[in-house]
């Protein structure tokens, strides 16, 4: 009876209750940020004693948030799409291969998801210093891209394991060299685990703070170090403006994800 | 000599330790459909890959019209093929998955247009073009595939049990489909599949595999009429299996001594070897019975009379080997004295009938 | 025979490259990357953290001998443990109910949690650092209530750093185990109740051991992120409670000592993997021997 929802009796109460203060917990806080972006209190006093806009103006005309924001673009996107790429071969090699050490690998590939970020912020700061390559677009992005990869392996070789590789097979019997196939033929089947691995990549790289601090440079900061940095001096609310454009940001995505769910589905 | 259209000498293949396949060889006619016959794991898929260019022989050659194919990659062989999975391209319409390789070789639209439609007029899908896969029934997907397999004129097609997925109705329709189309077309087939009826129904010769060799290889009728092994002769046909003991041969035909006493002599013996214990193979429909012991004959007891409509199915059983399948025709006239424990004799022409060594 | 040289020649030349996409080759690309950005490294660091500044261990005796340093490392766990404790004990009851209620009001229970989990992870650590500040909403309203006299300090501690940790955490624990639980067939539980068993009965007889192998991987995995947490126990915790990620941070940029801060995070390095490996040989049924 434990687990039919209708059955559970006075436990049901209990099990509600906490899972609604639970919600509230969780978005609360969110909730609360947004309406404090629009607050006029310095010191983010809640209830503001008025509202006002003037935090996004803030937030607007300083031009070192925009390009930070525009860095995070940047660097996502080449990300994302380098991710993609070897990502997708990568996928493709652990998919069909048969060689010895393939399951080592492809747990070699995922550890940078899994352990401590500090320590391959520190270990490639160290690297990039030696070489003269800290603070480039170069570093940052290979930093970026190391995290992203494993996300991109997971969704692609989840739709590969999906795919019936007899298709492709037909594909080259009728006459297309293999790399023409899996364009033309995988690829396109695959679609939702690329677009997958294209979205988390994305995503990876764009809220990704430690490796970015460690990264960064005076002249090249993405969005997040940008927010750490002023956060380390002050709590002002224009940090509460830059939060709820990407919580809105956010919510967008999600919006976009479930809608592009729905439109597959039919 | 003139040289068979298509090639296979010695083909084999290895994997580690495990032999896939040894010692395939065969020449095979412009225009046969040839079936590579044999139960799961028997090598007649593996032979087939390495036709289509998807595994490498470990070693033989595949020839055709004279020319060795191994050194060509799958996708420049110009072979069909139509794989036992359903392999249509599913963000493709059925008219752009039978169109696919035609734009693959860039053929002009309107020539691709008139081909895609001739050949799925061919499989009797006309119209269907601009279909999805995905609403298709089994059956017209296979169908989709086919046309998709011939739309460029290949000089071979090749089928890996292609109705094995479909229902036993919709398998026999469809089998008629292909014997159809092949001869409309013309085109060399090789077909693998494990149903011998199916063998039987569709080929022009069949190549029987058993454990990565081939055992025999002739038509339909041959292989029933005169196995070389006991694997085919099992493998086609019913059969019953007697041991017997090899008393005496002499060119290609023994004398037997079964059990009970029974000697029969003039029987077509096959194997290496030709004494010691032989099993001898007796096809349910050629056995006689009659009522009562009588001197000489195989005898038994009547188990199980079974009403199969066209024939009546009698179970005998002697004493001391395994039961006897019996199949007479409806209305026979021995059935009259025969009900379950009466004692019959058993009688069969020895040239109907053949042992193994 | 010839042909067979030819057979042969084409299979080598396949194997490496694979016409059909099995082959090494392709994994070429990732592994580059990820052997020399990721695994040299970490070596190298681990390197710097034994020749710095003379070859030996004394960085690692130095961060294992202190006091100081011991502190920051007995923080770092006691943190990781209470998070993933407090973690578990609410995040089970919340995935029990997803797993079991209608799907309309799963979605959205569903949909309040992946927003909390996409939401960047410094506005919602600014958000804590905002609401348990002395002037904050949560000292206020307890202060309303008369719950309190004096503000608490909620912030620049490790209480603020498990709040915030704990906020961030649940959800990786709702969201797996939400799957384990689903997972059981409720007709077992319901053939639990009619042999005679209590609703407690069946639930700690039953339900948790099946759902075992569940929580060990939430906690397991909550457990391994907050050991190596950076950014939240930095913000909330304040200068005089580090955790071990911060303490790595600070001796390589602010205090530029390669050897002390590779020692502490090959540390971090080395507790994760063990803890890893424990996971995998005693709680992966899958590599089951």
């Amino acid at each position: 009876m434990l687990l039919d929802f209708d059955k559970l009796g006075v436990l049901r109460g209990f099990l509600v209750g906490l899972t609604m203060l639970v919600c509230l917990f969780l978005i609360l806080p969110i909730v609360f940020i947004a309406a404090l972006s629009f607050g006029s209190s310095q010191w983010l006093i809640f209830p503001p004693p008025s509202w006002t806009f003037k935090w996004y103006e803030e937030l607007f005309a300083d031009s070192r948030w925009f390009y930070s924001a525009l860095t995070s673009l940047k660097i996502a996107a080449i990300v994302t799409v380098f991710s993609v790429i070897i990502g997708f071969l990568a996928a493709l090699g652990l998919n069909r291969g048969r060689f010895l050490g393939r399951d080592i690998l492809r747990a070699l590939f995922l550890t940078p998801m899994i352990l401590p970020v500090v320590v391959l912020a520190v270990a490639l700061y160290a690297v990039f210093l030696r070489l003269g390559l800290a603070g480039t677009t170069f570093a940052f992005v290979i930093a970026h891209l190391l995290i992203a990869l494993p996300f991109s392996i997971i969704s692609i070789g989840n739709a590969l394991e999906g795919f019936d590789r007899s298709i492709e097979d037909a594909a080259i019997l009728c006459g297309a060299n293999p790399w023409e196939a899996r364009l033309r033929v995988t690829v396109p089947a695959i679609s939702h685990g690329i677009f997958g691995a294209a979205v988390f990549s994305f995503l990876a790289s764009w809220d990704e703070v430690v490796l970015a601090i460690f990264m960064a440079s005076p002249t090249l900061q993405t969005l997040p170090v940008k927010i750490w940095s002023t956060l380390r001096q002050d709590l002002t609310p224009v940090i509460a403006a830059a939060s709820t454009l990407l919580i809105a940001f956010t919510i967008l995505l999600m919006v976009l994800a479930a809608l592009f769910r729905k439109g597959k589905k039919s | 000599m003139t040289q068979a259209f298509l090639s296979i000498r010695g083909i084999r293949k290895v994997y580690g330790p495990v032999t896939a396949v040894e010692n395939v060889t065969m020449d095979i006619g412009e225009g046969e459909f040839m079936t590579f016959l044999g139960p799961s794991g028997s090598g007649k898929s593996t032979t087939l890959y390495i036709l289509a260019g998807f595994q490498d022989p470990s070693d033989g050659d595949i020839l055709l019209r004279g020319k060795s194919i191994l050194a060509t990659p799958s996708h420049k062989r110009s072979i069909g093929m139509v794989f036992q999975r359903y392999t249509l391209f599913p963000h493709l319409s059925v008219g752009e998955n039978v169109a696919f390789p035609l734009r693959i070789r860039r053929r002009p639209q309107t020539e691709i247009a008139e081909r895609v439609k001739a050949a799925l007029k061919l499989v009797r899908l006309e119209g269907f073009e601009d279909r999805k896969p995905a609403l298709l029934s089994g059956g017209q997907q296979q169908r989709v595939a086919l046309a998709r397999a011939l739309v460029y004129n290949p000089p071979v097609l090749l089928m890996d049990e292609p109705l094995s997925a479909l229902d036993k109705k919709l398998r026999e329709e469809i089998q008629f489909e292909i014997r159809r189309i092949h001869q409309e077309t013309g085109v060399t087939i090789l077909y693998v599949t494990h149903d011998q009826e199916e063998a039987l129904r569709l080929s022009d010769r069949i190549a029987v595999f058993s454990q990565g060799e081939i055992d025999q290889i002739g038509t339909g009728p041959e292989l029933y009429a005169n196995p070389t092994t006991r694997f085919v002769a099992g493998f086609i046909g019913d059969s019953n299996f007697i041991d017997a003991d090899v008393v005496a041969s002499s060119a290609g035909k023994a004398q037997l001594s079964l059990p009970g006493g029974v000697v029969v002599d003039g029987v077509p013996l096959h194997g290496k070897v030709a004494k010691g214990r032989a099993s001898l193979l007796l096809r349910p429909e050629r056995i006689e019975l009659e009522a009562g012991t009588l001197v000489g004959q195989l005898t038994g007891t009547v188990r199980d009379i079974t009403f199969l409509g066209n024939n009546i199915h009698v179970m005998v059983e002697p004493s001391g080997i395994a039961p006897i399948s019996v199949r007479l025709p409806f209305g026979h006239s021995a059935l009259s004295g025969l009900s379950p424990g009466t004692k019959v004799s058993m009688s069969f022409n020895p040239a109907d009938s053949h042992a193994f060594c | 025979m010839a042909m067979t040289a030819t057979a042969e020649g084409m299979r080598r030349k396949r194997a490496f490259v694979g016409a059909r996409g099995g082959s090494f080759g392709y994994l070429l690309p990732a592994l580059v990357l990820v052997v020399i950005f990721f695994i040299v490294p970490v070596l190298m660091l681990l390197m710097r953290s034994v020749l710095e500044p003379e070859p030996g261990l004394q960085n690692y005796k130095a961060l294992l001998g202190s006091t100081t340093y011991l502190r920051i490392f007995l923080n770092t766990f006691l943190v990781a443990g209470v998070v993933t404790i407090i973690s578990i004990v609410i995040g089970y009851p919340v995935a029990w109910l997803l797993a079991i209620m209608p799907e309309k009001w799963s979605r959205l229970v569903l949909a309040i949690i992946i927003l909390s989990m996409w939401t960047n992870l410094l506005t919602r650590t600014y958000a804590w650092m905002v609401l348990l500040q002395r002037t904050g909403v949560i000292n206020k309203t307890l202060m309303g209530l008369g719950l309190i006299d004096q503000p608490l300090p909620l912030v620049n501690n490790l209480v603020g750093v498990t709040i915030g940790m704990t906020y961030i955490m649940l959800p990786f624990v709702i969201l797996p185990l939400m799957g384990v639980i689903r997972a059981i067939d409720p007709a077992i539980l319901r053939a639990a109740a009619l042999c005679g068993a209590t609703s407690m009965q069946c639930f700690t007889r039953v339900l948790l051991p099946l759902s075992l192998p569940g929580i060990a991987a939430g906690a397991l995995m909550v457990f391994v992120m907050s050991l190596g947490y950076f950014v939240t126990p930095a913000l909330l915790g304040g200068t005089s409670n580090m955790m071990l990620a911060e303490l790595v941070a600070q001796f390589v940029q602010s205090l530029v000592n390669w050897g002390m801060g590779g020692a502490a995070a090959f540390v971090l390095l080395v507790v994760t993997l063990t803890l890893y490996a424990v996971q995998l040989r005693y709680f992966n049924p899958n590599k089951a021997r």
